[in-house]
């Protein structure tokens, strides 16, 4: 580990707690439908649009009608998502001449998309045409990560609100998150990724003569080796840069191209490299600014920060020290970071990123739903590998996914604090309302949606023939591997532990019914919260409430998170990189 | 035959995802 290495992740940080309060303030501005810099230009459009749908902006919705209107909208825009797949050789923008997808994996990257997770088991460039990205890929980027964040408002009118079974107009709030939040965002901050580097052009492929021409060995159909000269290369092109943007700040993470974030053409530059960690986590922290205020008790918000930042770090310390270490196996080889290299575990990473960058990238992309990745995870040490599986496994509640990190741990809090009303003898108080019996076993159904379906698919794949047919390595690697696909999945990271062949019948179903589960089964009892919330009367605070603002909160908050999270998760960890870890320093790899 | 099966299984799932907020909807109104 170096101090300029340190320097970057604090210097990140403290960007991060600068963006929290401008961001939280804006976000509750526009869903509180106050006055906003934007509006001259935006609420035109806005009532057009209303008048267009049909849509009475003054209509409020009850919890029940606001989530069956999210799942319909999401059940539309999948199947939508789907027959772009399935008919995009006869649509425009397809230089190239790419096929159709093939069902299953049209199946798949619909149900990815549509659940913010965009687990990518296909290599884009040359299997989604330019209109798929656009019209399909790109579009989903922006109305599930509004889907997000609006839910996550609710939970805040849930417990902000009294006495009443009105929480918002799901149409109007995703509306204006679209229109003020992320489209003015992403429309800045992709000529900020143009300006380093990153592509945006609509131009076939470009093929270019080596400079060193190549042999290789290539294996034909009969088994037989034969020697190949590779005198070209063909470089992919396509509108990068306006999907680049909202894969980050909408915490989507699908890749224009396979490499992902680790592409020169998503993301060229150090700079652009922390201009895409900051977007990642800008929503998700502010938040929890916007939770404060429309909570009236800022106090709270920061706590909730200060546990989710404290996780953050814990983490980020983990993989940096791991990847920084780099592996004890590869004797004789200088790891020692110096002048002219990063040391470490350099495999699978960027030299232009190194191991700092690529440690916090992938803190960050997993404590976020965010899924983009600037290295290789199935490349990092065990320990360093198992940090990001374990962010996943938490419910990606540290900041976590637009929205969906703050009505994540919205579920520990509530958890939190029933704990510390069993402590003290009185019935829990949140904010002001009571949590009771029908909020627990809700909050209690979301945490076990995520873990039946995270360990139920994982214990299935590596029982049968069809799931661990797409392990690359044996042993407890492999399990990681598959571990990994449900984790990601379930908890609609979309990031990968590469080494898994997932284009398979099995796992693109597999993995599209998991995540379709992680995100809409796990939403369904936290909006049961929130609509119930939102009925109750506030009872004033007494010297018996259990104060919900302060350190010892955030105490209790960080040990529910690891308690409830990392211990369910402990047996399958225990087999996986633990396990690999243990063997590695004994001296066996895999 | 195979986009038959994936379209009409979206559409089985919401009907069951609108199912279970029902569920969850009843099980408050019986909250003793």
């Amino acid at each position: 580990m170096t101090a300029n290495g340190w320097f970057q992740i604090l210097f990140f940080l403290l960007v991060i707690f600068l963006v929290t309060k401008p961001i939280g303030i804006f976000m509750a501005r526009v869903f509180n439908r106050e006055k906003t810099s934007l509006d001259l230009v935006l609420r035109p459009i806005e009532k057009l649009l209303y008048r267009l749908a049909g849509v009475d902006e003054n209509h409020e919705m009850r919890w029940t009608e606001y989530t069956v209107a999210m799942l319909l909208f999401s059940g539309v825009s999948m199947t939508l998502l789907y027959l772009i797949e399935r008919t995009q050789k006869w649509l425009p923008f397809n230089p190239q001449k790419l096929p159709n997808v093939e069902p299953g994996l049209a199946f798949g990257t619909a149900a990815s998309f549509t659940t913010n997770t965009n687990w990518q088991s296909y290599v884009p460039e040359t299997t989604m045409s330019y209109f798929t990205q656009m019209a399909g890929l790109t579009y989903h980027n922006f109305v599930s990560a509004a889907v997000g964040i609006v839910l996550a408002i609710v939970v805040i009118r849930g417990i902000a609100r009294r006495e009443t079974d009105k929480l918002g107009n799901f149409w109007v709030d995703t509306t204006r998150c679209l229109l003020w939040v992320l489209l003015p965002v992403c429309l800045a901050g992709s000529l900020v990724l143009v300006s380093q580097g990153v592509i945006q052009n609509l131009k076939p492929y470009t093929t270019v003569e080596l400079t060193e021409p190549q042999t290789v060995q290539v294996s034909g159909a009969d088994g037989k080796t034969t020697s190949q000269r590779v005198t070209q290369q063909v470089i992919a092109q396509g509108p990068a840069a306006s999907q680049e943007v909202i894969k980050e700040f909408g915490t989507n993470g699908g890749g224009f191209f396979n490499a992902n974030s680790a592409h020169p053409f998503e993301n060229p530059t150090p700079l652009s490299n922390f201009f895409e960690l900051v977007l990642i986590f800008a929503i998700p922290s502010g938040l929890t600014y916007t939770l404060g205020r429309m909570t009236r008790s800022q106090r709270h918000g920061w706590a909730v920060w200060a546990a989710m930042a404290f996780l953050f770090f814990a983490g980020v310390t983990v993989t940096y020290w791991a990847e920084a270490k780099g592996n004890r196996l590869l004797a004789g080889a200088d790891q020692r970071a110096s002048a002219l290299h990063s040391g470490g575990n350099m495999e699978g990473k960027e030299v232009r990123f190194g191991i700092a960058n690529s440690a916090l990238f992938a803190t960050v992309t997993t404590d976020a739903s965010c899924g983009a990745v600037n290295g290789m995870h199935d490349s990092f040490t065990p320990l360093g590998g198992m940090v990001p599986l374990i962010n996943i496994m938490l419910g990606e509640v540290l900041f976590g996914g637009v929205g969906a990190g703050l009505y994540g741990i919205f579920v520990f809090v509530a958890l939190a604090v029933f704990i510390a009303g069993l402590m003290v003898g009185r019935t829990p108080e949140y904010l002001g309302k009571k949590i009771e019996s029908y909020d627990v076993k809700m909050a209690m159904l979301a945490v076990l949606i995520l873990t039946f379906t995270i360990l139920g698919f994982s214990a299935f794949a590596v029982a049968e023939p069809f799931g661990t047919a797409g392990i690359s390595n044996p042993g407890p690697h492999g399990l990681s591997q598959v571990l990994y696909a449900y984790v990601s999945s379930a908890g609609n990271n979309g990031s990968a532990f590469a080494g898994i062949n997932a284009n398979t019948m099995w796992y693109n179903t597999s993995t599209a019914v998991a995540q379709l589960l992680g995100r809409f089964f796990m939403i369904i009892p936290i909006m049961a919260i929130a609509g119930n919330l939102a009925r109750k009367k506030t009872v004033p605070e007494s010297t018996g409430t259990f104060p919900v603002t302060g350190a010892l909160f955030t105490t209790l908050l960080v040990s529910t998170i690891l308690i409830v999270g990392a211990l369910t998760f402990f047996p399958a960890l225990s087999l996986g990189p633990i396990l690999e870890h243990l063997l590695m320093a004994a001296g066996k790899a895999f | 035959m195979l986009d038959i099966v994936f379209v009409g299984a979206t559409a089985l799932f919401v009907i069951v995802a609108i199912l279970y907020v029902r569920a969850c909807e009843r099980m408050r109104g019986a909250k003793s």
